[in-house]
């Protein structure tokens, strides 16, 4: 059993391929590869492939994450080049590694994910856009739905571990590092809905776009 | 305006989004500036569905293959997406280029059902284009038709330019490297149509113009130019074993209905059953050989990364050497660790090992089509089986295990009475019982459904002058069969509403005159009139009003044989001789036999060599 890493990036249209087609089309790509995946045991096996974190419809990504099983070993010294051959249009391969086969999946070690958002604002009531005031609340409130479908309001702060916010003429850039994985997990949507609610920014979600560019790890992947 | 910009931001808000990106793998770009020729095949339905066409696959292969002609897709966008599109004044694009289709050189929709007819025109509307050839005059693309309802093109006569009737794949490239030459040429469109019209497969609807009589038949059909052929003969791919196959399908990100690889077995079908049209219509039979349906399933497989295997054909026990393929295409997917799924299967014991061997454990339902109630029936419709055909199959699918069956019937069939529906409810009592004999009265989860759809008599057919039972005939009937069925315990009772089944004869059968109702049903906001969910049957009532166009001078009325049908200059290649003594037979109850046990001369033959007409003999 040889177990591997893949980093990509997912960029333009494909964007909008949910994580479960990225996951058919990554296990048919194999196969077209010739690459047999190890299969997990009982009554309905399924190949042994997971992303660090999946990634929401809609967003880009500069940096995902892919780790995988196989039954041989892989020796193509253009791995790289083979992969990206044989990927559509907006996956590009950007390194390959194996990794020890032992050791906890990467979605169980996955703590942080990087994101960079672009919030289209008008500043036409000129209120001055301040951007340290809303780093520097004591509490970051955003509202998120409850099991009973209630909106809530919740404290992010604690689970934003890095934010910058970038004012430009007709946009405020956001550089946001936020909690990943199973422990705490912070979605880059409240974060926008703080800043909106904050600034009182009128914004078409549509017109929103959040590009993932990093997930790291609560320890270095053993490589 | 950049649609990119503009689509991105609608994208984030429809539902599905990757039916509108295009870019799947083996999908085609090229260099827009080297192309002479742009084609869009358009499917007039969404993508899920166009996806799982062949014909859109082998059509895609063909053209693409030419370095000069660059086919890209086009779909019916769903609702929501088309409301933003509206919205947003976003022209329908196709997938490949992002290009609004009122640029492409030649838009071509395949014509799949009739159910479809109205996205046709909501899709042109939704890309800018007059819907009429006579508004769109020397600009705008040219609007094509292909497809088994092209084989009756009289409803959509005064949409579509050019209509080509018959196997596709050679004559679409013809037609485009024509379109080529003429686009250098600098002339205008008729002169492109003058010279296509003589090729075999390409009709001009705007060369003939029906005369009518008094009573709204047709009198006769006139050509308004006199080189015109006075009958189009559709256009015959010989030899099916060289034709082009697409060993690079494009896989679809999303799933699709059928998420799959496919190799068609063959073309045709030689059973002759009286009221089917694809049996008429694509005679003859031309079998793919054995070694190259085995050579293009592994090339698939091996291309498209696909977990599951699928033939395709009218009838796929029906292939020469059905037995020799199934087994090696059920070692190769076993090796390559695919799914084999094998549609319309006759339920012999040969497909009953095939079928064990395949589904092993995991049991899908089981359908049988017996089409008709009573053997008086099915001899009426020529579907050649008997009532123990029928049970010995059931009794061995019980004894295997299969719990969950499907029974397949029709309602309307010439002559039928309530005896004949009665014949089905017997039926369906004989299933259940054969359970409780087999399986015991406890024996476990057990099911049937028994399915009618409504029979709609279509052009080229033996029934293509039969009057189709009324709304009101439908529901007595159906009433009848629901009742019988509610004292049935283990029966599933399910039928085809009947609105639908109406609307479908009047464009089966129809002739230029219903082209009106149909762009006022566009008007009044029609479209997905298949999808249960968005037929709206007020609509199109009021559009037939409006038009005043009698739905039953098209669907109940009987036609007889001295009437010119609005498809007659249409060729099939079956003779219309051959039509009349079949739908004679049928009201003596006489049956025709499979003609690979020996010529039943249905006329195809004279135009091709017909390789299976009396092979078994």
């Amino acid at each position: 059993m040889h177990r591997y890493i893949i980093r990509f990036s997912k960029l333009g249209y494909i964007k909008y391929i949910s994580h479960l087609d990225l996951m058919r089309l990554f296990k048919r790509t194999f196969k077209r590869m010739g690459i047999k995946l190890e299969y997990s045991q009982g009554y309905n096996p399924h190949p042994k492939m997971g992303l660090a974190q999946p990634l929401s419809l809609g967003y880009e990504s500069s940096g995902e994450i892919l780790e995988f099983e196989t039954v041989n070993n892989i020796n193509d010294e253009n791995i790289i080049k083979t992969f990206n051959m044989a990927m559509p249009e907006g996956i590009k391969i950007i390194e390959f590694k194996e990794i020890k086969a032992e050791g906890k999946s990467l979605a169980a070690i996955t703590e942080f994910a990087e994101y960079r958002i672009k919030l289209p604002f008008k500043d036409t009531m000129n209120q001055g856009i301040e951007v340290m005031n809303f780093i520097n609340q004591s509490e970051i409130i955003s509202q998120k739905l409850n099991k009973k479908k209630e909106l809530i309001d919740l404290d992010i702060k604690s689970m934003i571990k890095e934010l910058a916010i970038n004012k430009k003429e007709d946009e405020l850039i956001i550089f946001a590092k936020l909690d990943a994985g199973s422990v705490s997990n912070l979605s880059p949507e409240l974060l926008i809905k703080a800043i909106g609610d904050y600034y009182q920014i009128e914004y078409d979600r549509s017109e929103v776009e959040i590009t993932r560019e990093a997930i790291t790890f609560t320890k270095k992947l053993q490589f | 305006m950049n649609i990119d910009s503009n689509l991105n931001k609608l994208l984030k808000i429809v539902e599905k989004p990757a039916r509108y990106i295009g870019g799947e793998f083996n999908s085609v770009k090229k260099n827009l500036e080297k192309v002479k020729t742009r084609f869009g095949f358009a499917f007039p339905d969404t993508y899920e569905i166009g996806m799982s066409f062949l014909g859109l696959q082998i059509l895609y292969g063909v053209l693409n293959r030419e370095d000069d002609i660059y086919c890209e897709r086009i779909f019916a966008p769903a609702l929501d997406m088309e409301a933003e599109m509206r919205k947003s004044g976003l022209p329908l694009f196709t997938l490949e280029s992002k290009t609004p289709i009122k640029d492409l050189d030649i838009v071509g929709f395949t014509l799949q059902y009739e159910m479809s007819y109205t996205n046709i025109l909501n899709m042109l509307d939704l890309g800018g284009i007059p819907l009429t050839k006579q508004e769109r005059g020397e600009d705008y693309p040219i609007i094509v038709a292909g497809g088994p309802c092209a084989f009756n093109p009289e409803p959509l006569a005064d949409i579509f330019d050019i209509v080509v009737i018959g196997d596709g794949e050679e004559l679409i490239v013809t037609l485009c490297k024509k379109h080529a030459e003429w686009k250098k040429s600098g002339k205008n469109k008729e002169e492109l149509y003058k010279e296509l019209c003589h090729i075999e497969g390409i009709y001009i609807p705007s060369f003939y113009e029906p005369e009518y009589n008094p009573d709204g038949t047709i009198k006769n059909i006139k050509k308004l130019y006199k080189e015109a052929p006075d009958s189009i003969k559709k256009a015959i791919i010989s030899n099916i074993d060289d034709a082009f196959f697409p060993e690079n399908a494009i896989v679809p990100f999303i799933e699709v209905i059928h998420d799959r690889s496919v190799v068609e077995t063959f073309r045709g079908c030689t059973r002759g059953c009286r009221f089917c049209q694809a049996g008429m219509i694509y005679r003859p039979v031309r079998e793919r050989s054995k070694e190259t349906i085995e050579t293009l399933a592994k090339k698939m497989l091996e291309n498209s990364g696909h977990e599951e295997l699928s033939l395709l054909s009218l009838s796929t026990s029906d292939y020469s050497q059905f037995e020799e393929l199934a087994t090696s295409l059920m070692k190769m997917c076993k090796e390559h660790n695919v799914s084999l799924s094998l549609p319309s299967l006759r339920l012999d014991s040969f497909s009953f090992k095939v079928l064990q061997e395949i589904q092993g454990y995991k049991k899908s339902g089981l359908t049988f089509a017996p089409e008709a109630g009573s053997q008086r029936l099915r001899n009426v419709v020529n579907k050649n089986i008997t009532e123990e055909n029928i049970y010995s199959s059931i009794e061995q699918a019980l004894e295997l295990g299969w719990s969950n069956l499907k029974l397949y019937f029709m309602v309307g069939l010439p002559t039928e009475t309530l005896d004949d529906l009665d014949g089905i409810v017997e039926i369906a009592k004989n299933v259940v019982d054969l359970n409780y004999k087999i399986n015991g009265r406890k024996g476990g989860r057990f099911n049937v459904t028994i399915s009618v759809s409504s029979f709609v008599p279509k052009a080229h057919t033996p029934f293509q002058w039969h009057g189709q039972d009324t709304a009101k005939e439908f529901r007595k009937k159906h009433m009848h069969l629901k009742d019988k069925f509610k004292s049935i315990r283990g029966v599933t009772f399910a039928y085809h509403r009947t609105d639908t089944t109406i609307l479908e004869a009047v464009f089966a059968r129809g002739d230029r005159n219903v082209t009106k109702p149909l762009i006022e049903a566009f008007k009044l906001g029609c479209s997905f009139d298949g999808w249960s969910e968005h037929f709206n049957n007020d609509l199109w009532l009021k559009a037939f009003e409006m038009t005043g166009t009698d739905v039953n001078f098209y669907a109940s009325r009987e036609r007889n044989y001295d009437e010119i049908l609005p498809w007659d200059h249409i060729d099939s290649g079956v003779l219309k001789e051959f039509l009349i003594k079949e739908n004679e037979k049928a009201k003596v109850e006489t049956l025709t036999d499979d003609c690979r046990l020996g010529c039943v001369d249905c006329g195809v033959s004279k135009r091709v060599k017909c390789e299976m007409g009396g092979s078994h003999a």
